[in-house]
């Protein structure tokens, strides 16, 4: 009951921000934001296990330095752990600060474009997961990066990333390099592709994995502390004008995790609703 | 009395000979959503002189209407659609303007921009040397430009003197 109402609380506190990129919720994309463009997302993002259930919601903002570079900040806030290995697919436990460049930006025709995105960020340790393998590490800042590639049109979305996140060490103790890929596909029916004053859906099928290297712990590796997922689930994506909601959940594929370790991961739930502000400066 | 209608007068015959884009319909590539139309449209409608305008995402077609006495250039356009990511394509533009230059070699001037094309025909040849030095109201397209540049031709399709 008490993490239902802090979780409520965070929603609501935040629930006036908005997110930033609209494509899938939780796999990599391309899309940055518009020049002078602020954007804010929220959500709550769960895993559930065999060993409870950890909840996290975060807020991210991003601003359009120029059409084709973006810097973003998350904040993050976590309640309750399923003593789960280290994820970047779904973060809820690290603040970070980046940046992210468009560099590839091929517009072929009317509604399309062929686009690759990198980022690169700077990852600090944020509110721990209360019990577990993670739960007790000293925990040192992280450098992460990402690259993600794909299409997007008015009828299809395409799009596949992967990042790698290194930790720094801390008093002995190190949480896992993790590195994780996804690949998106997405689909608008001709019967929804509307007027832009009129709701927007999308519906997405992502596939996700990561493998996350073994736990460092008083200067000792621990014993089956590595961890390779990979999962796959649909979510939908609604927009009005600027204003967006997305959710999505998914199951695994394949797991090769000691579950006498972090126990057994069922499924990863994301609900993320996003605002973009645009600027209306013109240059004279 | 006869002050105030001398003024108004001469205030009118200031905006008959101030040149200026009525409307643009700008073909715009690269818009796939919702957010895209927006920002768009949020973005046109941050230029001074800009009275409506209208987002097809099916056509990629951003109609743009803008109000009399208007000194919206052309460059705010395409800027507006390079801030948000996208690729300005041809520009159908109704226009207010000097005719200047020759019978063979016409230009439009926009005044109060800095806008000036060289004028060619986009069907058979018009003749339009009796209106050289008046001001006239010219449909035509604008071809697509690079990025931060505007079209220096206008490619029209009639021509007629201002009323």
């Amino acid at each position: 009951m008490k993490y239902l109402l802090v979780l409520a609380c965070a929603v609501l506190v935040t629930s006036t921000a908005f997110a930033a990129d609209h494509g899938p919720v939780f796999g990599y994309a391309t899309p940055v934001n518009s020049e002078r463009e602020l954007s804010f997302d929220t959500g709550i993002f769960g895993r559930y296990g065999s060993q409870g259930t950890q909840l996290s919601t975060g807020s991210g903002f991003a601003y359009g330095v120029t059409p084709h570079i973006t810097v973003n900040a998350f904040l993050p806030a976590s309640f309750g752990s399923g003593n789960l290995p280290e994820s970047r697919i779904i973060s809820g436990t690290e603040w970070s600060a980046g940046a992210s460049w468009r560099f590839l930006h091929s517009v072929t025709s009317v509604g399309k474009r062929i686009e690759s995105t990198a980022s690169l960020g700077l990852v600090v340790p944020g509110p721990q997961q209360e019990s577990g393998v993670l739960g007790s590490l000293h925990r040192a800042s992280g450098v992460a990066g990402t690259l993600a590639t794909g299409l997007a049109s008015r009828s299809q979305y395409f799009w596949v990333g992967g990042g790698y996140t290194r930790f720094a060490e801390e008093s002995h103790d190190r949480r896992p390099d993790t590195l994780s890929w996804s690949a998106v596909y997405g689909y608008r029916p001709p019967r929804l592709r509307r007027g832009y004053a009129q709701w927007d859906y999308r519906g997405f099928a992502e596939l996700t994995g990561e493998h996350t290297g073994a736990v460092l712990s008083n200067g000792l590796v621990l014993p089956n502390s590595s961890s390779t997922t990979v999962w796959l689930g649909p979510s939908v994506l609604a927009i009005y004008k600027n204003i967006a909601i997305e959710g999505g959940v998914q199951g695994p594929l394949f797991r090769d995790v000691s579950e006498s370790v972090y126990g057994r991961e069922r499924v990863r739930f994301a609900i993320n609703l996003s605002y973009l502000k645009y600027s209306a400066h013109s240059s004279h | 009395m006869k002050k105030i209608l001398v003024g108004g007068f001469l205030a009118l015959s200031t905006l008959a000979a101030h040149a200026e884009y009525e409307q643009v319909n700008l073909i715009v590539f690269g818009m796939d959503c919702a957010p895209c139309a927006h920002a768009i449209h949020v973005s046109m409608k941050g230029i001074q002189g800009v009275n409506t305008v209208d987002v097809d995402l099916n056509t990629g077609l951003v109609s743009i209407k803008l109000t009399p006495g208007n000194s919206a250039a052309m460059h705010q356009f395409n800027e507006a659609v390079e801030k948000n990511g996208f690729t300005h394509k041809d520009a159908n533009v109704v226009v207010r303007g000097q005719l200047s230059g020759s019978a063979q070699a016409p230009f439009l001037d926009v005044t109060g921009t800095k806008d000036r094309y060289a004028l060619t025909p986009l069907g058979a040849g018009t003749d339009i040397s009796e209106l050289l030095g008046k001001t006239v109201v010219i449909e035509g397209v604008l071809p697509q430009s690079g990025k931060g540049k505007v079209a220096d031709t206008l490619r029209y399709k009639s021509v007629a003197e201002a009323k």
